[in-house]
């Protein structure tokens, strides 16, 4: 032993040999079934999604009962399944969001405290591993909620106005969007060393990204508005024969407030209510059903206010609308933005979660035994 | 256990090139302002069993986390079975056993499905899984909870299951982390027994624990820690130390007031009688000898003649008194 007192400099990327990133199918899934096994049996997980489908069953019955009604004319059942659609995707979202960081955001400080975890860590497992196996499982165990719900998003299905397009895109992006809860929820448990604070700050991201950042958008909404010349188009009068008033369209050129959404309308497009809203295809009869009212609506932020305001309702009046309509359809569509950046946010946190189950470690969570 | 599963000793662990054991040189590791390791040296050679033995919070657990590689040394060279933990960890865990002293435990699962699940890690093959299995519950007395959940399993049998669990892929290194503790008398003979077979097979055992007695019949060295500081190292299984130490033993004779007197004779300093006999202090073994030579002459009727506490915990109380 000449090489006495040789320091190990703190080393931000291991060279090979440490394997921290490196996948095999057959870690991951004994990390996934370790966790599945592990959590399946431990939890009331049949009493859980009794009570999850009759929650959802109740609701789905009740806005069923409220919307019927409503709907008066046209083709009743296309309405109302359009809407019932609607609202049932919004529920199975808000639930969804709220039971999935439950599932990962205790499983690395949890199994820390347990002192499980460096007992996996000891192992041939490499951080990569251990991180995607214990983000599968949570997903899993998410899906099999949205695989509880989905009778009820059926139902509303049959009841008509809902192209299958829709439903599919629906379903994709409900499943991507629990997928990013799950590895907020377990980016957090890496983090932190007590599980009532990854689980509350998990809470809080999601909240940010769903309400939080729309909420954002408003407040912001006096800081992109502008003093702005616009082009109007206005009837005047021009003169009085009899009964008739005789108009024309005029040209104008104005100054007025136009708030120009199409600098903010980012911020809204995390929010996984816009994504799935402006992700699903339209539907064939759509008067209020929450998805595409949103839809409208963020794709409008995005284009911004029109530079010509045209108050005449002559042909090019509808032109006008009629661009707009397209525009809105072919070139605004935020949610691959929104989808993109929630996917980024999930994959930092993996990498996030990787890093910190990396050994031979140089610091600890605060407050933790390594075991 | 090796011998009967020959392919196994010499594919994932390769017991001939572990034959480094474990060095570690100039160990220091601080935790903010708390220096937990300041500078420990040990040495565990291969076919022994080296203890690990210091007060609480002398840096015993961390310095095995370092060892296990799961911790960074501040500085310091650490090898294990030939390796750098820090810079090789993956060589070092396909050699490495370890039993962590806080024992965790998946607790729906069953016995056999938590060592099934440390196979899978160890990325053994699937196949002879379940023989390795069988053969480690049977090892570690456990075969009858095979198939139960762990959680039913009371703290000694848990203890056990841990063993069971640093052994799945064979390795040639073991850190036992106070492996008795918990354990009924008879697993801790039974403890014994296999940590001895471990050595004997040539792996290199470093066990940590505070119940010297056990350790004294267990292992070969003792690597006393104090303070986060090796402080000593003793040899148990080889000659006397080479320092002489004044060490208590105890005279107990059928004739008490015979043997005082023969003692207060023979100049020896002796505490009060107690229950045990009489307590005195002598320098060396060969003063140990003499006085019992001495005491058998004059007719005293000695019925034991014994050191007063086992010779780990007598180094361990003579470094360790300036405890914190």
């Amino acid at each position: 032993m000449s090489e006495v007192m040789t320091t190990h400099p703190a080393r931000p990327d291991s060279p090979s040999g440490s394997g921290t990133w490196s996948l095999t199918a057959h870690g991951v899934r004994t990390v996934a079934v370790l966790e599945l096994r592990q959590r399946v049996r431990s939890t009331r997980w049949i009493v859980s999604l009794v009570v999850w489908a009759v929650v959802i069953g109740g609701l789905t019955a009740l806005i069923q009962l409220t919307l019927s009604p409503m709907v008066s004319s046209g083709e009743p059942d296309d309405e109302t399944g359009a809407a019932m659609f609607g609202v049932i995707v919004f529920l199975v979202l808000s639930l969804g969001m709220l039971v999935s960081p439950a599932l990962s955001a205790t499983s690395v400080n949890g199994d820390r405290t347990a002192g499980i975890l460096a007992t996996m860590q000891s192992t041939l497992l490499s951080p990569a591993e251990l991180a995607v196996g214990k983000l599968l499982a949570a997903w899993t165990s998410a899906l099999a909620l949205l695989a509880t719900a989905l009778p009820f998003v059926l139902w509303s299905y049959l009841v008509g106005g809902t192209p299958i397009g829709r439903l599919l895109v629906t379903l994709v992006v409900l499943a991507l969007t629990l997928l990013v809860v799950c590895a907020v929820g377990l980016g957090y448990s890496a983090l932190t060393a007590r599980t009532s604070s990854s689980a509350v700050l998990t809470y809080l991201t999601v909240a940010f990204l769903s309400l939080g950042l729309p909420l954002l958008f408003g407040l912001t909404v006096p800081l992109v508005t502008t003093d702005d010349s616009v082009t109007r188009r206005e009837s005047v009068e021009i003169g009085q024969s009899g009964d008739v008033t005789s108009s024309r369209c005029v040209t104008t050129t104005t100054t007025t407030e136009q708030t120009h959404t199409e600098r903010s309308w980012w911020l809204l497009a995390p929010s996984p209510y816009v994504v799935v809203s402006d992700a699903a295809p339209t539907p064939r009869q759509s008067f209020g059903d929450p998805l595409s009212e949103i839809r409208s609506a963020v794709r409008s932020a995005r284009l911004g206010p029109d530079p010509i305001e045209d108050w005449c309702g002559d042909e090019i009046t509808q032109q006008l609308v009629d661009r707009r309509t397209r525009l809105a359809s072919e070139q605004a569509a935020a949610w691959p933005y929104g989808l993109g950046t929630d996917l980024l946010v999930g994959v930092g946190f993996l990498v996030l979660t990787v890093r910190r189950l990396r050994t031979p470690t140089r610091k600890l969570p605060r407050g933790t035994r390594i075991a | 256990m090796a011998p009967e599963h020959p392919d196994q000793a010499t594919t994932a662990t390769g017991l001939p090139e572990g034959g480094a054991g474990i060095e570690a040189t100039a160990v220091r590791r601080t935790f903010g302002s708390v220096v937990a390791v300041d500078h420990i040296d040990l040495e565990a050679p291969p076919g022994q069993v080296t203890a690990l033995i210091g007060p609480n919070g002398s840096g015993k657990t961390t310095l095995l986390l370092i060892l296990a590689g799961l911790l960074q040394p501040d500085s310091g060279q650490v090898r294990v079975a030939g390796f750098d933990p820090v810079q090789d960890p993956r060589a070092v865990r396909s050699r490495l056993g370890w039993m962590p002293d806080v024992f965790g435990t998946w607790e729906s699962l069953t016995c056999r499905e938590v060592l099934a699940t440390m196979a899978d890690a160890y990325r053994l093959p699937r196949a002879g899984q379940d023989a390795r299995i069988d053969e480690l519950l049977a090892l570690v007395h456990l075969a009858e909870f095979a198939d139960r959940p762990t959680q039913v399993l009371s703290r000694g049998q848990k203890q056990r299951l841990g063993l069971a669990r640093a052994l799945v892929h064979d390795p040639s290194v073991l850190l036992l982390d106070e492996p008795a503790s918990g354990l009924d008398p008879r697993s801790r003979i039974e403890l014994r027994g296999i940590v001895r077979n471990l050595a004997a097979e040539g792996r290199t055992v470093l066990v940590s624990s505070h119940v010297l007695a056990e350790l004294d019949e267990m292992v070969d060295r003792a690597v006393v820690v104090a303070r986060g500081r090796t402080v000593s190292v003793e040899t148990l299984n080889g000659p006397p130390s080479s320092v002489p130490r004044s060490r208590p033993w105890r005279v107990r004779a059928l004739d008490e007031a015979a043997l005082l007197r023969a003692l207060d004779q023979q100049g020896v300093a002796h505490g009060s009688p107690e229950r045990e006999g009489v307590q005195v202090e002598l320098d060396t073994e060969d003063a140990a000898v003499a006085l019992l030579a001495a005491l058998v002459r004059d007719g005293v009727p000695v019925v034991s003649f014994q050191p007063s506490a086992g010779v780990l915990e007598q180094a361990y109380l003579a470094l360790t008194e300036d405890r914190r």
